[in-house]
């Protein structure tokens, strides 16, 4: 559903004249008059008002009865009190009852100094209370989850967080016991409260009911400072503000932006700040010595990997983490294809395969097509497509909730693995794992109306009948079409088709033009994943999407190249491919085989076996620079405490590996490697810190957009797509990476137990036909052509959703990782030593 | 003379059946009203003067017209979740003559359009949902329920629901709410179920001896039941008579008779040589009126005038060997029980309210905490989300009000008995603290 148009109206509130929007709620209205109406259960992040509370009751001109400003829309010539007696009257039962069972332990609670209930009774309460009755108790407090802890007698039942719940995140998990005086916040047979999402009632919550077990008692609110900066576990970059004491983070808050996130994040982006203060964290340079790796002075350090990447006879490799700023990539790159001259660099997180080339990329990336994360929102209809939202960038997965919800907005989404977004789907279509390229193919056929539907369906594994039915719903919704497509989507063999097929179907649908509401949005696997392209982090891209002189190598040819000899020198930045690339053994021997320099916070399974420097790197807290939002938006990382003693800014040990390495070092701050960016990048021209400010800035909205290259719109004539592998006998694998699965949760106290273990996901007919039972052992056998065969365990996980012929494991978990298998086909068996 | 619409063969045997009850000339109405213009059987019983029976008293005629025209799913839902304490007549209604609610639910469904119906019953009414269960059955059987209704191309959906026996379910929206599945909460108004009720659709909403009346109405024609009753309480009325009095029960009455016509002639008055105390007009959530107000006539304006209301007409009879301050703690303890929490004044304050009223019966509260409780009642009323803070605010408040002296007699009485048993007690110790060197 568009966004509708608002008109400006005028109204009255304690005798001033304030203009506001139309249908704007009295409460948030009043505000623009500098009137505050105290609300406790009003949060317009939650939808519609439920007048619960009873707090902001006013006085409407010609309403007999006092009415609740959260839920009054503003209508032009309302004359609203909210300072006479009977508003008075109201203001004061109310926070005298809500005071009647509310524990003043004010001195030794969380909230105390930055509580609503606190202020609205200082500022409307009455002063005294009449009441001698006994108050209502409870056991407290307990835990509702291992990452928040419930005080059920401070609860004041506004039950924002049992909204949120059901209404936002819909994991339909909290709700209210009991009735009237007794009821209480919970869970269903009082099981743990464990969701994607679950932190942000903790935030919502008005009074000391609900507090984070990881912040609980570590500081008082004037103990403490906030700092706002930008999360950069995901590429959904929310917004975020840490809270500081004694110059170590605390606990993260949401930042409100509305065109990133809403005022959400999740559970990793809300406690992994823990991880920065952990025994193993990098703190300083080590250097491997006797197959060890030795704190060594930053001067040796520096030396060592100035003759390991700079005195290299052969080639060179960099690698690119997602967490990289612009500012650290483009460094790296300066580095590398500037001083050393190499063009093997690659920055695509987890990529297999080569990378699509530059015009194609800047076809897909064009302003014109270009949807944001409101348009999500406000769309017709979106298709989320070979992504799973909650996993890859967990914010959006509540926008299109928030869409389908509140906003009728039409979902369709096509993966292989079943989707947690599925129950809210019109319509849910499944294709093989890998067959993303065939399926946008069919799915180009069945919305033109043209081609061979039921063949292409078939090459991806696809229900033929689905595939039209989902062609007919984007094209019947309405203009306004977003597709939500994952950069997994062109990880396969042959990006560049899928990147052209992508192409046809968004042509189709009209979303290559310049219309606002509708286009693309890609869901990057690496967190800084636009910024990194957009600065030429790419084998195939210079920057600002210029055609590079030569083409580079790719990850999986970089490894290739090393284990051959071609390369003896491994720049990794914020990254370590054996971790989070799919050909674990491949990465292995590579790592092996050359001399590796690394930057990172975490001495993760091939830098601690294999590396030879590693510099520290800082913590997301402790980062200054840029980044890139997926929808073009840049956003400012500010520093909110000191790196640890010893550390150095990645910026600047990169700088300073370039002047060891007999370069140019121009850098003497990170906003001058911004300028620098902004220099090369055409479409960036002129940003600066000061611009970009608190909330970003969407260059595409900037006038150097304009500068931004054609990308190649061509003919698009393509060949035919590789069918999905036949499974014969044995299952297609599908991979996928868990939210959870990455190295600050392995590191975050208060996280570790949401820590994946190796699933097998598959449907419950391959499950019977093979005589595996749901949550029994298994075993994922992959051969290879060589005849060797490698061999992980999982749990048996069976998904009805699941298409046939496939089994889903996850990525990114060290040596139980998918990753360790290199097939596209795999057998999947109850493991005989551990029968069900 | 009485006339008896509703409870004309309230007794006949077998009336519960579609036999017995189309041989009394049952379901004639239905089939008329479906060769009717929809809307001229909403101005049909707009005419009749016909008010909500449930509790409210809204013309039901003006209701059914705030139906929006137009191709949605509309809704009809007879609120049968009777659960005012002291009322009791929709029980009898649907265990006797299940069929009348029926047909007054197929004529109200045409009327506005909608084409699913459902009777929301209160889980404790076992029988009756079985009564009405089978008599669903029987007149989906005869093709009054269900796809074409009697050939004339109208479908008709009927579901009896059995709610979970929770008085709030009875407000109409918590009863949507319940109905959907959810807990039962009522809902913010506006929108009102009108315009968004079940499952967001425009949504007719009424009482089930509201719904059964309409029948009657369109039988003895609109002009007719407007004339029966006295001015703005037209039409007949089943009022429940229970407390002290002889001859509980349900009655017929038309609207105007005296609260003493009612209670002593038709009920036989409160056992001999016992007055009455006060009585609850309209349930136990009207406020209550004295001895005094027994030639008050009972209808809708009247008893408004007296800051009480008819309600779903149920009068409840005290007498004067009860303790106001009982009945009040008993009042008081059913709502605070039934609050459902969702809003502030209503969950806080009928809680404390009991609180202190029991405090008041134990003999440990002062006269000043009969103040808190007028404040507090005075800022429950009307400041809720619904009406069931309201409806035991209104009954303690005139209970304080009325009766402030026998409250503070209680009080006072009270305490001292407390503070006799505490001497008596610390004399029965005064030899073993003497033993001990006190």
């Amino acid at each position: 559903m568009p966004r509708p148009e608002i008109n400006e109206i005028t109204f009255v509130v304690d005798g001033r004249e304030v203009v506001a929007p139309a249908g704007t709620m009295l409460a948030d209205a009043a505000k623009l008059g500098d009137v505050d109406i105290p609300v406790f259960c009003y949060e317009p992040k939650l939808g519609q008002p439920v007048g619960a509370c009873r707090m902001c009751l006013v006085e409407v001109e010609g309403i007999p009865k006092l009415q609740t400003a959260c839920s009054t829309p503003v209508r032009d010539g309302m004359v609203v009190n909210t300072e006479t007696p009977r508003v008075k009257a109201a203001q004061e039962s109310v926070v005298e009852f809500l005071l009647l069972n509310h524990p003043l332990d004010c001195p030794v609670c969380d909230k105390g100094g930055e509580c609503p209930l606190q202020d609205i009774s200082y500022g409307w309460g009455r002063g005294t209370s009449r009441t001698v009755e006994p108050k209502r108790h409870f056991e407290k407090p307990v835990e509702l989850s291992p990452l928040i802890a419930i005080d059920r007698e401070r609860c004041i039942l506004c039950y924002r967080c049992v909204r949120f719940s059901q209404e936002v995140s819909e994991d339909y998990q909290l709700i209210l016991h009991e009735r009237g005086a007794d009821t209480f916040v919970g869970t269903f047979d009082g099981h743990p409260y464990v969701a994607p999402f679950s932190g942000n009632i903790i935030e919502l919550c008005p009074v000391g009911a609900l507090t984070s077990q990881a912040y609980r008692f570590r500081a008082r609110p004037w103990d403490i400072e906030q700092s706002g900066s930008v999360c950069t576990l995901c590429p959904g970059q929310c917004n975020v503000s840490y809270t500081v004491r004694d110059d170590r983070v605390m606990r993260v808050l949401s930042r409100q932006n509305d065109a990133v996130d809403d005022g959400w994040l999740c559970d990793r982006g809300r406690f992994a700040y823990q991880s920065s203060y952990v025994d193993d964290r990098v703190t300083e340079p080590l250097l491997r010595d006797g197959g060890v790796l030795r704190p060594v002075s930053w001067e040796r350090a520096l030396a060592e990997a100035a003759r390991l990447l700079g005195k290299t006879p052969a080639g060179l490799g960099a690698l690119a983490g997602g967490a990289t700023s612009n500012e650290e990539g483009w460094l790296l790159r300066r580095l590398h294809a500037d001083v050393l001259g190499s063009r093997d660099f690659d920055s695509r997180s987890g990529a297999s395969g080569p990378a699509v080339s530059a015009g194609l990329l800047a076809a897909l990336d064009t302003p014109e097509a270009q949807a944001t994360v409101p348009d999500v929102e406000w769309a017709h209809s979106v298709l989320v497509l070979d992504s799973e939202p909650v996993d890859d960038m967990p914010i959006l997965d509540l926008r299109i909730r928030k869409g389908v919800r509140r906003h009728g907005m039409r979902l369709a989404v096509a993966t292989s693995r079943p989707s947690s977004l599925d129950s809210i789907a019109e319509q849910a279509v499944r294709f093989a794992p890998g067959a993303g390229e065939a399926f946008v193919c069919a799915l180009d056929a069945a919305v033109g109306g043209i081609g061979d539907v039921a063949g292409l369906a078939a090459a991806a594994g696809a229900d033929a009948a689905q595939v039209e039915a989902l062609g007919r719903m984007l094209r019947e919704a309405g203009e306004d079409v977003v597709i939500v497509w994952g950069e997994r989507l062109t990880h396969g063999a042959n990006p560049d088709n899928a990147a052209r097929a992508l192409l046809k179907v968004a042509g189709r649908l009209s979303l290559l033009d310049d219309h606002a509401g509708a286009g693309l949005l890609q869901v990057p696997s690496g967190a800084n994943g636009r910024g990194l392209r957009e600065i030429g982090l790419l084998p195939t891209a210079g920057p600002g999407y210029r055609e590079p002189a030569a083409v580079g190598r790719s990850a999986q040819e970089i490894a290739q190249a090393t284990i051959a000899g071609q390369i003896t020198g491994l720049h990794l930045l914020h990254v370590d491919p054996v971790q989070s690339f799919p050909e674990r053994g491949l990465w292995e021997q590579a790592l092996h085989a050359g001399a590796v320099v690394a930057h990172a916070q975490f001495l993760t399974d091939g830098l601690r076996e294999h590396a030879n420097v590693v510099f520290p790197a800082e913590a997301g807290a402790e980062k200054e620079g840029t980044v890139t939002h997926p929808d073009g938006r840049l956003q400012r990382l500010r520093p909110a405490v000191a790196r640890p003693d010893g550390a150095r800014p990645t910026w600047q040990v990169l700088s300073q590996l370039i002047a060891a390495v007999g370069g140019q070092a121009t850098a003497l701050t990170s906003m001058m490697v911004t300028s620098e960016i902004a220099e090369a990048v055409p479409f960036y021209a002129g940003i600066t810190h000061d611009e970009i400010g608190g909330f970003g800035v969407r260059w595409q909205e900037r006038e150097a957009a304009a500068a931004f290259p054609a990308g190649e719109t061509g003919p698009f004539a393509l060949e035919d797509p590789r069918p999905a592998a036949s499974p014969n006998g044995a299952l297609r694998l599908g991979r996928f990476r868990s939210v959870w699965a990455s190295p600050e949760v392995a590191h975050a106290p208060a996280l570790k137990f949401l820590a994946p273990k190796q699933r097998a996901e598959l449907n419950p007919d391959d499950a019977q036909e093979r005589g595996i039972r749901h949550g029994q052992q298994v075993t994922v056998t992959a051969t290879g052509e060589d005849g060797s065969a490698e061999t992980i365990a999982a749990v048996a996980h069976l998904r009805a959703a699941a298409p046939r012929g496939s089994v889903f494991l996850e990525s990114g978990l060290g040596a139980e990782s998918v990753d360790v298998l290199d097939a596209a086909l795999v057998h999947v068996n109850s493991d005989p030593a551990r029968p069900a | 003379m009485t006339h008896k619409l509703l409870f004309h063969d309230i007794d006949e045997p077998g009336l519960n059946t579609i036999e017995v009850y189309k041989r009394r000339g049952g379901y004639q109405q239905a089939e008329k009203a479906l060769a009717m213009a929809r809307d001229s059987i909403v101005k049909e019983i707009e005419v009749s003067g016909l008010r909500g029976r449930g509790g409210a008293g809204f013309p039901t005629g003006k209701k059914a017209s705030f139906i929006p025209q137009g191709k949605m799913d509309k809704y009809l839902v007879c609120n049968a979740d009777e659960s005012e304490p002291g009322t009791f007549k929709d029980r009898e209604l649907m265990q006797k003559s299940p069929h009348t609610l029926i047909e007054g639910m197929i004529i109200a469904a045409y009327a506005v359009g909608a084409n699913k119906a459902f009777i929301f019953i209160r889980g404790e009414y076992v029988q009756q949902a079985e009564i009405l269960e089978a008599a669903v059955q029987e007149a989906k059987d005869a093709g009054y329920i269900g796809p074409n209704v009697l050939g004339r191309g109208i479908d008709l959906d009927l579901w009896v629901h059995r709610g979970a026996g929770a008085y709030i379910c009875g407000e109409e929206t918590g009863l949507l709410d319940a109905l959907e599945g959810r807990r039962g909460n009522p809902r913010l108004k506006p929108p009102f179920p009108a315009n968004q009720g079940l499952y967001q659709g425009p949504t007719l909403l009424n009482n089930v001896e509201t719904l059964a009346a309409i029948p009657h109405i369109l039988a003895v024609g609109p002009e007719a039941y407007a004339a029966m009753g006295v001015e703005a309480s037209s039409g007949t009325k089943l009022i429940s008579v229970s407390g002290n009095v002889q001859r509980p029960g349900n009655y017929e009455i038309e609207l105007g008779m005296t609260g003493r016509e009612i209670i002593y002639g038709l009920a036989g008055g409160p056992d001999p040589g016992r007055d009455v105390f006060f009585w609850f007009p309209g349930g136990s959530s009207s406020p209550v009126l004295t001895k005094d107000d027994l030639d008050l006539p009972y209808d809708y304006n009247s008893l408004a005038g007296a800051k009480t209301m008819l309600g779903s007409g149920a009068i409840i009879v005290v007498d004067d060997s009860n303790s106001v301050v009982d009945v009040a703690v008993k009042t008081a303890s059913f709502y605070k029980h039934e609050s459902c929490g969702k809003c502030t004044p209503c969950r806080e304050g009928t809680n404390w309210t009991t609180k202190m009223l029991k405090r008041i019966q134990s003999g440990e509260a002062t006269p000043m905490d009969l103040d808190v409780i007028e404040s507090v009642c005075d800022q429950i009323m009307g400041n809720c989300l619904c009406v069931l803070g309201d409806a035991m605010a209104m009954p303690v408040a005139s209970m304080v009000q009325k009766f402030r002296p026998q409250f503070e007699q209680h009080i006072e009485t009270a305490r001292a008995a407390n503070e006799a048993r505490l001497l008596a007690e610390l004399d029965a110790a005064a030899p073993v603290l003497e033993g001990i060197g006190h």
